[in-house]
């Protein structure tokens, strides 16, 4: 599989768990999976939303859109794409620093740990990782 | 690097890789259109089954009762703060194990406010009903106060995360606490005081709360957790108001910094 198959598999899983943690935070969902953290210390903290919307909801968004641009470059057209590598290059760097930044709350200042939101970081940490090395490629491709 | 780009999927001629890439295209799609059936499918079921373990719900049959929650203090105070709490809230367990103690001590004891909790158990929450009906059921014997703070300080044991079989644990926390534990034991399984934990949360829908912990104080109304001195800030103020002419009592926080947000 290619970089960007891994990418679309990676950003669907993440897609499906934005929707699960965002159908909690709307209240569909009693209570969520969390065995061994403080998910839910976490999901209602004042921290758990941003810009009126709950962070699990952004992350959905992020997921879809990466997934999106995954799946486009997957088609011939945009296969050796520098300027789609480039978007998801950004896309995904931004969302490693977003996360990066959660993670700070959740160790110095809402003192509990989700797993769910590691597992977030984790996905988008090799989302970016990815990102990087399909950029990498393209940028070697174009430079023969 | 031309074999690179074939196994990589870049810079291939139409034609001359295709029928090499078309199954693994296919067998990629396959594998993308499963995941999403199955992500779907286990969504709609999370969010459309039964709340399993929900023992108790509101239940509207059941007969009015007038109740006002739970006060502590002096009735003279000249401030009465409210708040509107749920067992099984995180932020509610910090405010109650953190903030809670200080307020007593400095505030209440000291008669410049009289404390009021009322129960606002949120829907969210798989046991909260059982932690209210089981504080209601030691405050038929008097003891409310210590059943409160000892849920509080054992929300890890009971809540909805750590056990499906919360009143074992709450009829074991009020133990040491009532002087009939038949009775209170009684009390727990038979959702005796049921009524009233309803009449709590319909002062609390009434109000439209956005969550828990929710303080009335005075004019205000805070939705947040809240530190000693954010908290003896705001009580501050609107003892100021009240009292104009004579001055706000003399505090040890007078010169508090502002108030910050939970989780600071």
């Amino acid at each position: 599989m290619s970089k960007r198959m891994w990418m679309a598999l990676i950003s669907l899983l993440g897609l499906f768990l934005g929707a699960y943690l965002t159908l909690y935070k709307f209240g569909f969902i009693g209570t969520l999976a969390c065995g061994v953290s403080s998910c839910e210390q976490v999901q209602t903290s004042r921290w758990s939303v941003f810009l009126g919307l709950p962070v699990a909801t952004w992350g959905l968004g992020f997921y879809a859109l990466t997934l999106m641009l995954a799946i486009v470059g997957l088609q011939e057209r945009y296969s050796d794409s520098r300027g789609l590598s480039l978007i998801m290059l950004l896309l995904t760097g931004w969302g490693a620093l977003f996360t990066g930044w959660l993670n700070y709350l959740e160790a110095f200042v809402i003192h509990a740990w989700c797993e769910w939101c590691l597992f977030s970081a984790g996905m988008v940490l090799i989302l970016f990782i990815l990102a990087a090395l399909d950029y990498r490629h393209t940028r070697q491709f174009a430079e023969t | 690097m031309a074999t690179k780009r074939v196994e990589t999927g870049r810079g291939r001629k139409a034609g001359t890789v295709r029928s090499a890439k078309q199954p693994v295209n296919r067998a990629f799609y396959l594998i993308i259109v499963a995941i999403a059936i199955i992500g779907i499918g286990s969504l709609a079921y999370l969010s459309t089954r039964p709340k399993t373990g929900r023992t108790v719900a509101f239940d509207s049959s059941l007969p009015k009762v007038q109740s006002q929650g739970y006060v502590m203090g002096s009735p003279t105070a000249p401030l009465e703060v409210t708040e509107f709490g749920d067992f099984e809230c995180p932020q509610c367990g910090r405010f109650a194990t953190l903030t809670e103690p200080d307020v007593r001590t400095r505030l209440v004891n000291t008669g410049q406010i009289r404390w009021r909790y009322i129960d606002f158990p949120l829907e969210m929450h798989k046991n909260t009903w059982n932690a209210s009906i089981a504080a209601a059921c030691a405050d038929e014997q008097g003891r409310f106060w210590e059943m409160h703070d000892a849920i509080f300080a054992a929300q890890d044991q009971w809540n909805g995360e750590a056990t499906g079989n919360p009143n074992k644990v709450l009829k074991q926390l009020g133990e040491p606490l009532v002087a009939d534990k038949a009775k209170f034991d009684q009390c727990i399984d038979d959702q005796r005081t049921k009524p009233k934990i309803q009449a709590h949360y319909q002062l609390a829908t009434a109000r439209q709360l956005p969550g828990t912990p929710s303080f009335i104080i005075g004019d205000q109304q805070i939705s947040e957790f809240l530190t000693y001195d954010d908290f003896k800030r705001l009580v501050d103020q609107q003892i100021a108001k009240i009292k104009p002419a004579s001055g706000a009592p003399n505090t040890d926080s007078a010169k508090a910094a502002p108030l910050k947000k939970a989780g600071e």
